[in-house]
């Protein structure tokens, strides 16, 4: 239970924040929109969202990894892997 | 230990030449904690105080900002040294700063960086500049590199 409560709050964060640096209002961002097709995040502001998700949740997102966030869905995923 | 860092090797990283190379020396160099240490001396005989502004001489803002800019890039060179052997092209990203003072002839700019985040073909950093011991920018930027070998693989493509 306490474990669903956390996600929720994080999914919230890295709404708020990934709506801010594509400077997308929070409503139009949907969990499955890709990232550069749909919101036209480009690789300056995926580079700025790993950056402040990772001052953020205090984790090391790996290099290799960057590519495959492609939504915030994959985020999620990544998150999650990492926290837990 | 690989800490010499003088001003060849200064010019072998830059690709900045006079008038706009803004580094005089590298003071610190911290490579486990990702930061370096900059001095930018400001001279009265600094080409931009003749125009900025007669009279009445202050450092350009966005000057500054390419100081602790050209101080990044040494950032990312002593942390990816097999990529700045390459000789990359080094862009602007996104500059976010706050200014707080004036900086003026006889200043010792100190160009504070730190990495949030540095990859092969990017960075972040947390960089500061100071007056002694006061800050007078505060910045955070972003900055994509694009190494050589990456136009030969589009020009294959």
């Amino acid at each position: 239970m306490a474990k669903k409560i956390d996600l929720e709050s994080i999914k919230k964060e890295v709404r708020k924040l990934v709506s801010e640096i594509a400077e997308c209002p929070e409503e139009k961002l949907k969990d499955d929109a890709r990232f550069t097709e749909d919101l036209g995040i480009d690789s300056m502001m995926a580079l700025e969202i790993v950056a402040t998700i990772e001052k953020k949740f205090k984790v090391a997102v790996p290099e290799e990894q960057i590519p495959t966030i492609r939504s915030l869905n994959n985020v999620y995923e990544l998150l999650a892997k990492l926290l837990g | 230990m690989e800490n010499n860092w003088d001003f060849e090797r200064i010019q072998k990283i830059l690709p900045q030449r006079y008038p706009f190379l803004f580094i005089d020396k590298v003071k610190e160099l911290d490579i486990p904690r990702a930061r370096i240490v900059c001095v930018k001396n400001v001279s009265i005989n600094d080409y931009f105080f003749s125009g900025h502004f007669p009279g009445n001489p202050v450092m350009p803002g966005v000057l500054m900002i390419e100081a602790l800019s050209q101080a990044s890039i040494l950032l990312y060179a002593a942390l990816k040294p097999q990529n700045a052997e390459k000789h990359p092209i080094y862009y602007l990203g996104k500059v976010e700063a706050k200014f707080s003072k004036p900086v003026r002839p006889g200043d010792e700019l100190i160009l504070e960086v730190t990495r949030e985040k540095i990859l092969d073909n990017a960075g972040i950093v947390k960089a500061t500049a100071k007056v002694k011991d006061e800050t007078v920018v505060e910045a955070r930027i972003a900055f994509g590199v694009k190494l050589p070998s990456e136009d030969i693989s589009k020009i294959k493509d």
